[in-house]
């Protein structure tokens, strides 16, 4: 839309420069390569020993702490599963009276089993996940409304995570299908479960993976990359901290 | 903001200095951000002069812009999102309004953005019949109680609770309550319900990136989240300078920008949007549009003098160490943006004379360019307005703004190349100064056109023998 507004607008933006209108200068902007310092960083990734590991989840741990962030180190997804469905019996829900848990469909979250876990309690976990042959645009935008309702009813969201930076205590988080940005917005708790070995130290280390790692190159941030350090905070009134101004109140990070 | 008013300066800054709610507001909140800021530079791996770094990025992007927007325009409409080029702040509510009514919008949830305070946004959507929610607490507070923010990221810094709990109650139709987390729940509640109705969210950007195509959008809160990904459709507006080429940019600036905005390591939520909802994901906008707007930024541009102040990222930090801003207050800058920022970016938008004030009434101390997480010289800049308010510029159609000024500084300059007129004046002033008021050694008054001096601040009486005299004595 607007083509002729835009080459206007840049043509404007040229001249105020002083630039001639014809001249190529995006040759070093956009295409460079990878440098030694980022090729360094992926490689200090890779060889990157359990110690080490360990040690990142000790900065990650102390980071959360001053953002009212748990970080909970845990032995495998078993006791994570426990642990979430603890949370579940714990903690009352904000809206309403019903206990809904609505997840991520991701193969680690699979794993913890929490539709049979918490069946006993009675409380329901749905997964916010299109089905795959919901293409006709009214049976998807049905769907749709569907789990954006449970979604909202939902007092608990559980997601993975792509990322954790420990020297800012960040998950970062990228929209897949399967993979609702809502999850870890809506609900008033948010609880993620990530591998130890998703722990990176810090933006440099993430940049260097999104940019220059073949794996995360292919999907590149994708339409939506979240990064979500600790709760909902505001200071906004007479500069009082409060958590919960609109999204999560409480923010777990279990770390298998 | 739709009404412009810089040209009450004068009047507004009195009354904020006699506010004492305000007073205290501004003063807690200078020592917490001001202080907070500086120890988080120091803290930061690269040390205080990354700084310095991100001016140079700054500078980058903002002399190949032009090839830079391209290349943004052309990554955001291959991610699937839409890009309008604004020439002004009524194009740009023009295409916004074009977008509402495709797609039959009645209600609109707001991000914080500046931007939109700028051309006004919020009236034009009322004004069309459309129901605008700012979301942002302390801009929820502040459009319920009709009145305009009053400070970049802490805009209801100048209401108590009571004020905020009697508001509320109104408003609302709560019983009234004074407790900020009872508040905040309050309106946690009235805001969630408009957040699930809107069929439109807006935002502002806070850095787009061009070679991977989306915008960064920083906030604590998580209401910039919402209003990005529950309706159907999402428009971003953002002034045509904040934009990075690369990626490691983003890196450096964020980091500063979190730093310098709130003395945080990152602030909670930051999200890189680009473009619309994937045909297999279950939420996200079906829409996506982005809008860069000029609205007398390729004017600033053009001009050599003042192209650094479009550097600017908007953090605010300036205002937290402002000793100006740190007594009159937001309001008085008449503007979107205040402070140090306003009071040069003000001028250039509004019309130099129309503002004329804001540039004045700045000390010129410099503690905004060391606050700056991109280091501009903002007192090289209002100097250069100074300069121009005093000479003219018909360039930027600057009329010289005090006649009598300019007169007296044409007779002083005359004088003080004339030994003999110089000498006389000072002889007469020593004589003439006898029958001025005086307190402590000092004039507290002078006769006009010289009283403008006096008004404000006593002067120190010419000495009873000029050194020359003194020094051909031998002193």
């Amino acid at each position: 839309m607007e083509k002729s507004g835009q080459i206007e607008f840049l043509n404007n933006i040229r001249t105020a420069l002083g630039h001639p209108p014809d001249l190529q200068r995006d040759m070093d902007l956009f295409h460079y390569g990878i440098t030694d310092q980022e090729r360094a960083i992926l490689e200090k990734i890779q060889q990157r020993t359990g110690e080490e590991r360990q040690q990142l989840l000790g900065q990650l741990i102390e980071m959360a702490m001053p953002i009212n962030l748990n970080v909970i180190p845990l032995p495998d997804t078993a006791s994570a599963t426990t642990a979430i469905v603890d949370l579940v019996r714990q903690k009352k829900p904000e809206w309403g009276d019903k206990k809904r848990v609505v997840t991520w469909r991701h193969p680690l979250i699979d794993r913890l089993n929490l539709g049979q876990a918490l069946a006993e309690s009675g409380v329901p976990v749905s997964v916010a996940e299109l089905d795959d042959g919901a293409f006709q645009q009214s049976s998807l935008n049905d769907q749709r409304a569907d789990l954006r309702a449970q979604i909202v009813g939902a007092y608990i969201g559980v997601t993975s995570a792509d990322f954790c930076m420990a020297d800012t205590a960040t998950l970062v988080l990228r929209a897949r299908s399967g993979q609702a940005r809502s999850v870890s917005l809506v609900p008033s708790i948010h609880v993620a479960v990530i591998k130890l070995e998703q722990i990176v130290a810090d933006l440099k280390e993430l940049f260097a993976i999104l940019k220059w790692d073949p794996e995360a190159q292919k999907e590149g941030l994708t339409n939506c990359m979240t990064f979500i350090s600790g709760p909902s905070k505001t200071a906004d009134i007479e500069a009082t901290m409060v958590h919960g101004a609109h999204g999560p109140k409480e923010v777990y990070i279990y770390v298998v | 903001m739709t009404d412009i008013t810089p040209e009450n300066y004068v009047a507004e800054a009195r009354k904020g200095i006699k506010d004492q709610v305000l007073q205290k507001a501004l003063a807690d909140l200078q020592l917490r951000f001001g202080l907070g800021t500086a120890i988080a530079y120091q803290s930061l791996p690269e040390g205080p002069d990354l700084r310095l770094k991100a001016h140079e990025i700054r500078m980058n992007a903002i002399e190949n812009l032009d090839v830079i927007l391209q290349k943004l325009s052309d990554t955001i409409q291959q991610n699937g999102g839409h890009v309008f080029f604004a020439k002004d702040g009524q194009a740009a509510i023009d295409y916004c309004l074009a977008i509402a009514r495709k797609h039959n919008v009645k209600t609109v949830v707001k991000g914080k953005s500046m931007v939109t305070e700028e051309i006004g946004l919020n009236r034009a959507l009322m004004s069309a019949g459309i129901d605008v929610a700012e979301t942002d607490l302390g801009e929820f507070i502040v459009q319920l109680a009709g009145e305009h923010p009053s400070h970049i990221i802490a805009p209801a810094v100048h209401k108590t609770r009571n004020e905020i709990g009697k508001l509320f109650s109104e408003k609302l139709d709560i019983p009234f309550i004074t407790d900020p987390p009872q508040l905040t729940q309050a309106a946690r509640k009235a805001l969630r319900a408009k957040f699930l109705a809107a069929d439109m969210g807006t935002s502002g950007c806070n850095l787009a990136c061009a070679e991977t195509g989306h915008i960064a959008t920083v906030s604590n809160e998580g209401n910039i989240r919402m209003s990005t990904t529950l309706p159907k459709v999402h428009v971003a507006f953002m002034g045509m300078e904040r934009v990075a080429a690369r990626l490691d940019d983003i890196e450096i600036l964020i980091r500063l920008l979190c730093r310098a905005a709130a003395a945080q390591k990152m602030a909670t939520y930051v999200s890189y949007i680009g473009g619309p909802r994937y045909s297999d994901q279950v939420d996200g906008p079906d829409e996506f549009h982005l809008v860069i707007l000029d609205n007398g930024r390729s004017r600033i541009l053009a001009d050599k003098e003042f192209r650094e102040m479009l550097y600017c990222i908007r953090c605010a930090a300036c205002l937290n160490v402002c000793p100006v801003y740190g007594k009159i207050g937001g309001h008085s800058y008449g503007f979107a943006y205040s402070g140090p920022v306003g009071a040069v970016v003000t001028p250039l938008l509004v019309g130099i004379n129309r503002a004329k004030d804001l540039c004045l009434g700045e000390t010129l101390c410099g503690a905004c360019q060391d606050a700056c997480p991109v280091n501009i010289d903002i007192p090289r800049m209002l100097l250069a307005l100074r300069a121009k308010l005093a000479e003219g510029d018909p360039a930027w159609n600057v009329r010289p703004a005090n006649k009598t000024e300019a007169a007296v500084y044409r007779t002083w300059s005359w004088i003080i190349r004339n030994r003999t007129a110089y000498d006389f004046i000072l002889r007469l002033g020593a004589i003439g100064q006898k029958i001025l008021p005086q307190k402590d050694g000092m004039i507290h008054w002078l006769p006009p056109p010289m009283n403008g001096w006096t008004g404000s601040r006593d002067i120190r009486p010419l000495a009873a023998q000029s050194f020359i005299k003194r020094w051909r004595k031998g002193i």
